[in-house]
């Protein structure tokens, strides 16, 4: 599928809306089937692709919404993972989840949710998913002993999975792993463990590296220093990296460590609910170019709308839109 | 009829019987008609207070849109009723005009009613801070002496000492990740005389030099205040920390508005006695229905008149001189001097009583709550509470907290020392206030709906009693990251 020149995406998570967080904490305290809760995943489901379709992206996700939190939706389909399902009494709360013994391969059932995407929407779509280093620091561990071990386990089974999805057609996939910023020494191997993941993946493969949106805050502080030049022995095709709200400070290390990477620059703030304009947008636009050529460049907020109310989120998805359009015009896209 | 025995201390259990033997009485004697003791609900409560805004024995009417409902609720004051006048005040309170709105003759009203976090007291609560000094003076004292102990718990040395530890190893910890900011703020809302900030300073300088980790030159110690005399006061004492200390005008209900170019870089928050002062709805819950409560502002006609004589101000112009007095400030009252202003001020507070009605809200949707508090956090708050419960909403307080954590690093944390009601169910045992402080208006804070309106925002609210003084009602609140 061809795309403009700077194409607009999100991170992968639309806006959570309110009765929908009510209703899966329902469905924890067994006043709603699985059953029920699917068809209501279902139809919320289409009205995120519908609301990214109209505000205008280029690439679309499935907006997440049936997952509870980044980890569980994972943890719980990985296969040798026991999860507790009476840990947990809000929705978003994680899962007391474990390993103890040696993970075997097996699917982890992803392909629905693609397939459920696809059917939806003409538009050119990706699919996210949440990295091995970021699973291992939320699943307990006793039988690895060792964090890598145990996040190369995880890539095998995901590699798995990954292959799946490109079978039945998807041709953009991103990794999520906030956590490399909360423990930047992991970095080295975690590198390993994502070329384990995305070895022989047919896909184009970014990685989606912020500093946490946990309850819609960040995690963690610092710059992404630490990233350089380890992440260029990473065989992925493109990074995406939050730059509204940290400013644009660290679009400096693409020129300081040449590289052929894609940069997805986060252009919105996604922890603060005041709408960027599409002037604001256009001009952060305009800084990520000073580094990345526009052939390089895509856009997007700066991590999934997850905590944004539904209509700040919608309205700041059009505005990025509306400033990408700018700039096209400036580079003749 | 039906008696709530909401609190009956040991002492009082005298006074609780000669309210039920007086209530007999007055049914037998016929001064309770049917259709008033069919539809009376007396609660036997203990005000926290000594000082508060409650006469001994008040009625409190509940109405619906225009309808006034036919229940009757009494409150009974057991800290201040007197046995010798029980029958006389259950008399007065029952034919009293509350809730009609031209009120009761022997009532000045200075305003109609109003949601409590809206009427006149939290004016005077805001005229005390900001003219301070003439209150101070008029007094003979300084306003930390007004504290049950006579000081702020915010000084005491062992607490600050702790603090500052625990600090300096959080500091240390992030150093040794390399993940130490090269300016360290801290942030102090309600500075008080500066004395905390001034004890928490020397205290941290010292640890940062006995431990050689050069950090104190790097920290930024906003003192933040809503009123400039007590910054004034605040910087005299920190004079010794003048190079990093800075003094800023902000408003306790929304630091955000003043400090949003420190969002997610403040290491440290905390605030003492500030929650206890901000202004609150409360809430009532009476046989599962949901209740606002509603008040206004009084004198009693016979605390009124030797007021007026005093001061000379005509009976007629009271309830206007008392309004100006909130709107132009004691400066600019326009009685003979200066000082007869204050006294005025200073009587007028003594005086000052609420009248409250009770006002049906639908649902909880209605409640008023402050902007970014949802309707079901509030509900989730509620699904444990009793059909007969009075709770603070801590309107204030929830404003405050929403407005302040956007500017916590993600390391940081927020630290309050103040009074709280940690659990719903705590509620009936002691009505909370609001009270009279001095000039002041202090009301216990909702911990329990703060600590609900915390998990949401991804931070646990955790409790802990303020062991350095023997016989604390202080607690210490403080916050983790919700993981």
């Amino acid at each position: 599928m061809n795309l403009p020149i700077l194409p607009t995406t999100v991170v992968g998570s639309y806006s959570m809306p309110g009765w929908l967080e009510r209703l899966k904490t329902e469905f924890f305290a067994r006043r709603i089937s699985r059953h029920e809760l699917d068809e209501i995943h279902d139809a919320a489901t289409k009205a995120a692709i519908k609301d990214q379709e109209v505000a205008g992206l280029d690439i679309i996700s499935d907006g997440e919404l049936r997952r509870d939190n980044m980890v569980d939706y994972f943890a719980e389909r990985l296969p040798g993972v026991q999860t507790d399902h009476g840990s947990k009494k809000f929705y978003y709360d994680f899962y007391d989840s474990v390993v103890r013994g040696k993970l075997p391969i097996a699917s982890l059932r992803l392909v629905d949710d693609y397939r459920f995407l696809a059917a939806l929407t003409d538009r050119a779509t990706k699919f996210c998913v949440t990295g091995p280093h970021t699973l291992v620091k939320r699943i307990r561990d006793e039988h690895y002993k060792n964090e890598e071990a145990l996040a190369t386990d995880i890539a095998r089974v995901m590699n798995f999975e990954l292959k799946e999805l490109v079978r039945a057609g998807v041709r953009h996939i991103q990794i999520d792993e906030p956590y490399y910023s909360g423990f930047p020494e992991d970095f080295p191997w975690g590198v390993r463990v994502l070329n384990t993941l995305v070895d022989g993946v047919d896909a184009k493969i970014t990685l989606h590296v912020c500093y946490g949106n946990r309850y819609g805050k960040p995690s963690w502080a610092g710059n992404y220093r630490y990233l350089f030049p380890t992440i260029l022995e990473a065989r992925i095709h493109g990074v995406t990296l939050e730059f509204a709200r940290r400013g644009g400070e660290d679009l400096q290390l693409f020129k300081e460590f040449p590289n052929k990477l894609e940069l997805g620059v986060g252009v919105i703030d996604v922890k603060g609910h005041e709408v960027e304009t599409p002037d604001l947008v256009a001009e952060r636009i305009r800084k990520a170019l000073q580094y990345v050529p526009a052939e390089r460049l895509f856009v997007l907020p700066d991590c999934g709308c997850l905590h944004l109310p539904q209509d700040v989120a919608f309205n700041k998805l059009k505005s990025m839109v509306q400033g990408t359009r700018i700039v096209r015009k400036e580079v003749g896209g | 009829m039906i008696l709530h025995v909401n609190n009956v201390q040991p002492d009082r259990t005298a006074r609780a019987s000669s309210v039920v033997s007086t209530l007999i009485a007055l049914a037998g004697e016929g001064k309770l008609p049917p259709q008033v003791l069919d539809n009376l609900n007396v609660h036997l409560d203990w005000v926290q207070y000594k000082t508060n805004f409650r006469e001994a024995v008040s009625v409190r009417r509940a109405t619906k849109g225009d309808e006034l409902l036919p229940w009757i609720e009494v409150g009974v004051d057991l800290r201040q009723v007197r046995e010798e006048t029980l029958k006389e005040e259950f008399v007065r309170a029952l034919n009293g005009g509350a809730s009609d709105p031209a009120g009761s003759p022997e009532r000045v009203y200075f305003e109609p009613f109003k949601p409590l976090r809206s009427c006149m007291i939290w004016d005077f609560n805001r005229l005390f801070w900001q003219h301070l000094p003439l209150w101070e003076k008029a007094v003979g004292h300084g306003f930390e002496k007004a504290l049950p102990t006579g000081q702020s718990d915010a000084n005491h040395p062992a607490a600050v000492k702790d603090s500052v530890f625990d600090f300096w190893t959080l500091l240390k910890d992030m150093d040794n990740q390399k993940q130490l900011p090269a300016e360290i703020f801290v942030l102090e809302i309600g500075v008080g005389t500066g004395q905390r900030a001034a004890l928490w300073l020397d205290c941290f300088r010292d640890l940062d030099r006995e431990r050689g980790t050069q950090y104190y030159p790097r920290i930024r110690f906003l003192l933040a205040d809503y009123s400039f005399p007590i910054l004034d006061a605040a910087q005299k004492t920190l004079r010794d920390h003048r190079e990093l200390a800075s003094f800023l005008a902000v408003d306790a209900l929304d630091p955000f508005k003043s400090l949003s170019f420190l969002r997610y870089k403040v290491l440290y928050i905390h605030l003492t006695n500030v929650y206890d002062n901000l202004p609150t709805d409360e809430i009532v819950i009476r046989d599962g229905q949901l209740y606002l409560v509603e008040a206004r502002a009084y004198v009693s006609s016979a605390a009124a008149a030797p007021i007026c004589e005093k001061f000379g101000v005509p009976p007629g112009e009271f309830s206007r001189t008392v309004n100006r007095l909130v709107d132009v400030s004691p400066q600019h009252l326009g009685l003979s001097t200066l000082e007869e202003n204050v006294g005025f001020w200073r009587a007028v507070w003594d005086a000052i009583r609420l009248e409250e009605r009770f006002v049906s809200l639908e649902g909880i949707s209605d409640v008023p709550l402050p902007a970014n508090i949802r309707p079901s956090q509030l509900e989730t708050f509620m699904a444990n509470a009793a059909s007969n419960q009075r709770f603070q909403l801590s309107s204030g307080v929830l404003e405050s907290f929403v407005n302040t954590i956007p500017l916590l690093h993600p390391r940081g944390h927020l630290q309050v020392q103040d009074i709280f009601v940690t659990e719903l169910a705590d509620y009936p045992k002691i009505f909370r206030g609001p009270g009279k402080m001095d000039g002041s208006v202090v009301n216990w804070v909702n911990g329990a709906l703060l600590a609900e309106v915390g998990e949401q925002a991804g931070y646990d609210v955790h409790f802990a009693p303020f062991h350095y003084r023997e016989g604390s009602r202080t607690s210490i609140l403080y916050t983790t990251h919700r993981e």
